[in-house]
Parts: C-alpha cells; sequence; structure tokens
C-alpha cells in the first residue's frame, strides 16, 4: 500500500502499546506509588484520618450510628490502601491489586460525589493527607479531585482486564 | 482471583488492627476519636434539660451559621475567636455554673476544643454530643438571627 495505516490498525497498535507488558508495569508502579503515598500519612494518624471519615457522614457517628463503623474503616482502610500499593509496585497479584484498587476509588468517588451532593464542604478530602489548610496539603472536595480519582480509577480497570501483549515473533 | 483480593483486603485489615493495637499510635475504636480523656459529652436531651434549667449555651460555630439557625439562649462564640474574645466573654462565663458547648457535629471537634480552652481557664464546660444536628434531629426549638 502507500504505508499509512488503516484506522483500525492505528487502534489495535496503540491497544497493543497500552498491553505492552513494560507500559503496564509503568502503570502499575504509578498507581502504587500513589496509593503507598496516600496511605502513609493515615497511618501515622489514625485519630485524625477517623475524624475526617466522620467529616463525609456516611457511616457515623450520629445518636444512631456507633463510632466503631466510621473508626474501623479509619484503621483498616489505610492498610489495605498501602498492601495493594505494594502489590502494584512490585507487580505481584497485579490483576487483583488493582481490582481492589478500583473498588477503593468507586467507593472513594461515591462518598466524594455524595458529600458534593449534600452540600458537605470538606477542606480536607483525607486523600494523601490528614491535616487540612495551613497545617496540611489536604485536597479539597471537587469536580478536579473527581476527575483524578475517575483517570485513577480507569488505570485501575485497565490493569485489571488488559492482557499483556504476546511478545513479538523475531525473524529466524 | 477473588480469593486473592480477599487475602489482600483481609491482610490489609488485620495489619490496621494490629497496628492500632501496638503500633503506640491508635485508638479506642468503640469510642468517639473526637472525644479525649478529660472531655465530658451529654446527649441532647440531657442538654435541653441544662438549657430549661438555664445553663449557659456557647455555639462555637462561625457566626453565619449562627445566623442561620442556633439553640435560644445561646451566645455565638467562635472558635477562631475564642483568644479575641474571651476578656468580653469571661464575666459571664465565670458565673454561670453550667456551661455547654455545641458546634457543627459530623466530626467537628470546635466544641471539644473550645471545652479544653475552657477548662484551661478552670471554667467547665460540657459538649453537646453531635452538635447542631442531633439538637435539630432531635426536635428542640431553634432560633434564627444574630440575637441569643
Amino acid at each position: 500500500m502507500d504505508g499509512r495505516r488503516l484506522p483500525d490498525e492505528r487502534g489495535q497498535a496503540a491497544l497493543n502499546l497500552l498491553r505492552h507488558r513494560v507500559v503496564l508495569y509503568l502503570i502499575g508502579l504509578t498507581l502504587g506509588g500513589i496509593f503507598l503515598y496516600a496511605a502513609y500519612d493515615k497511618i501515622l494518624h489514625p485519630r485524625d484520618f477517623a475524624k475526617i471519615v466522620y467529616h463525609y457522614r456516611l457511616i457515623g457517628p450520629s445518636q444512631t450510628i456507633d463510632p466503631a463503623l466510621a473508626n474501623t474503616l479509619a484503621v483498616t482502610l489505610p492498610w489495605v490502601e498501602a498492601l495493594t500499593g505494594l502489590l502494584l509496585v512490585t507487580g505481584l497479584w497485579r490483576r487483583e491489586a488493582a481490582l481492589v484498587a478500583a473498588l477503593m476509588l468507586v467507593m472513594f468517588l461515591v462518598a466524594v460525589g455524595w458529600a458534593m451532593a449534600h452540600g458537605i464542604d470538606l477542606a480536607n478530602c483525607g486523600c494523601f493527607s490528614v491535616k487540612a489548610g495551613e497545617e496540611g496539603s489536604g485536597r479539597a472536595l471537587g469536580w478536579k479531585l473527581l476527575a483524578g480519582d475517575t483517570a485513577m480509577l480507569a488505570a485501575a480497570v485497565w490493569l485489571v482486564v488488559a492482557r499483556p501483549a504476546p511478545a513479538p515473533e523475531t525473524a529466524p | 482471583m477473588l480469593k486473592r483480593v480477599l487475602v489482600i483486603v483481609g491482610a490489609g485489615a488485620i495489619l490496621g488492627f494490629a497496628w492500632n493495637q501496638w503500633s503506640g499510635r491508635g485508638f479506642e475504636l468503640r469510642a468517639n476519636a473526637l472525644v479525649l480523656p478529660g472531655d465530658e459529652e451529654i446527649k441532647p436531651a440531657e442538654a435541653k434539660k441544662r438549657l430549661d434549667k438555664g445553663a449557659l449555651f456557647l455555639d462555637v460555630r462561625p457566626g453565619l451559621n449562627y445566623e442561620i439557625g442556633h439553640i435560644p439562649g445561646a451566645l455565638s462564640y467562635p472558635l477562631e475567636k475564642f483568644d479575641e474574645m474571651f476578656p468580653a466573654m469571661e464575666p459571664r462565663l465565670r458565673d454561670s455554673m453550667d456551661i455547654v458547648v455545641y458546634c457543627a457535629g459530623f466530626g467537628c471537634d470546635a466544641s471539644h476544643m473550645a471545652a479544653r480552652k475552657l477548662k484551661e481557664k478552670s471554667i467547665p464546660a460540657v459538649v453537646l454530643q453531635e452538635g447542631w444536628p442531633a439538637w435539630t434531629d432531635a426536635g428542640y426549638p431553634t432560633k434564627e438571627g444574630k440575637q441569643p
């Protein structure tokens, strides 16, 4: 032909590139690094993270919901994040770790969306730092936050569904 | 795949509980994380009784929240203006035998911080558990505007 690829060929080439082992590893490395970073401050300050969980008003505490529910989430979630991040960085159980990451991101998107829909003004989403405003680098709720998390969700889902492309055949 | 997912979540949870138990950074899971040893909280029904008996209520939310709605008789004393307003508030606070502090509930720790600051000045104060939302949910009276 004239050397130009057909559109579907280009699409297939792009897909193969995204399925390349090195690309999948780099996506896992980036996502895992973000999860490890996100877990660090929360692990060091579980009580402060619990206060942020309270602010979402989803799982208490309230007059009817015991604080144990929100507290349990506050002490366990950061460690699930850390373990997930570690597995993604090392590439061990990558698909399973990516699935856990995707589930956590869906949970987080629902919580942020719910808080925004109910007009809850959070100076710190609790994503990376447990200190807000001048004390730390807390990120406020907003569309930017939702967009960032959606992008991470897309990356995590891709790691779950993508099968590494077969290595190209070499000429004898 | 599901088995491994459960292992990741389970191992993370176990590590979390263990860290909370033995790291020295943990806290009591059955207690409200906002409450520190020495803090005293009361439920809305008890607060209502104290209001009827003439307790002094302090609303430590920002002033705008107070104007939108507050507990009748409560004084607006935003936490961020605590030190600035204290000289003017002090005589009234020291005259009160019973002080109840409240804020916006749902993780708002302004009331606990204000009560601790008052205790540092030897003025005892209790905190309304879950604050303003608990009061309104209980159907107790509220008032709008800048006046107590």
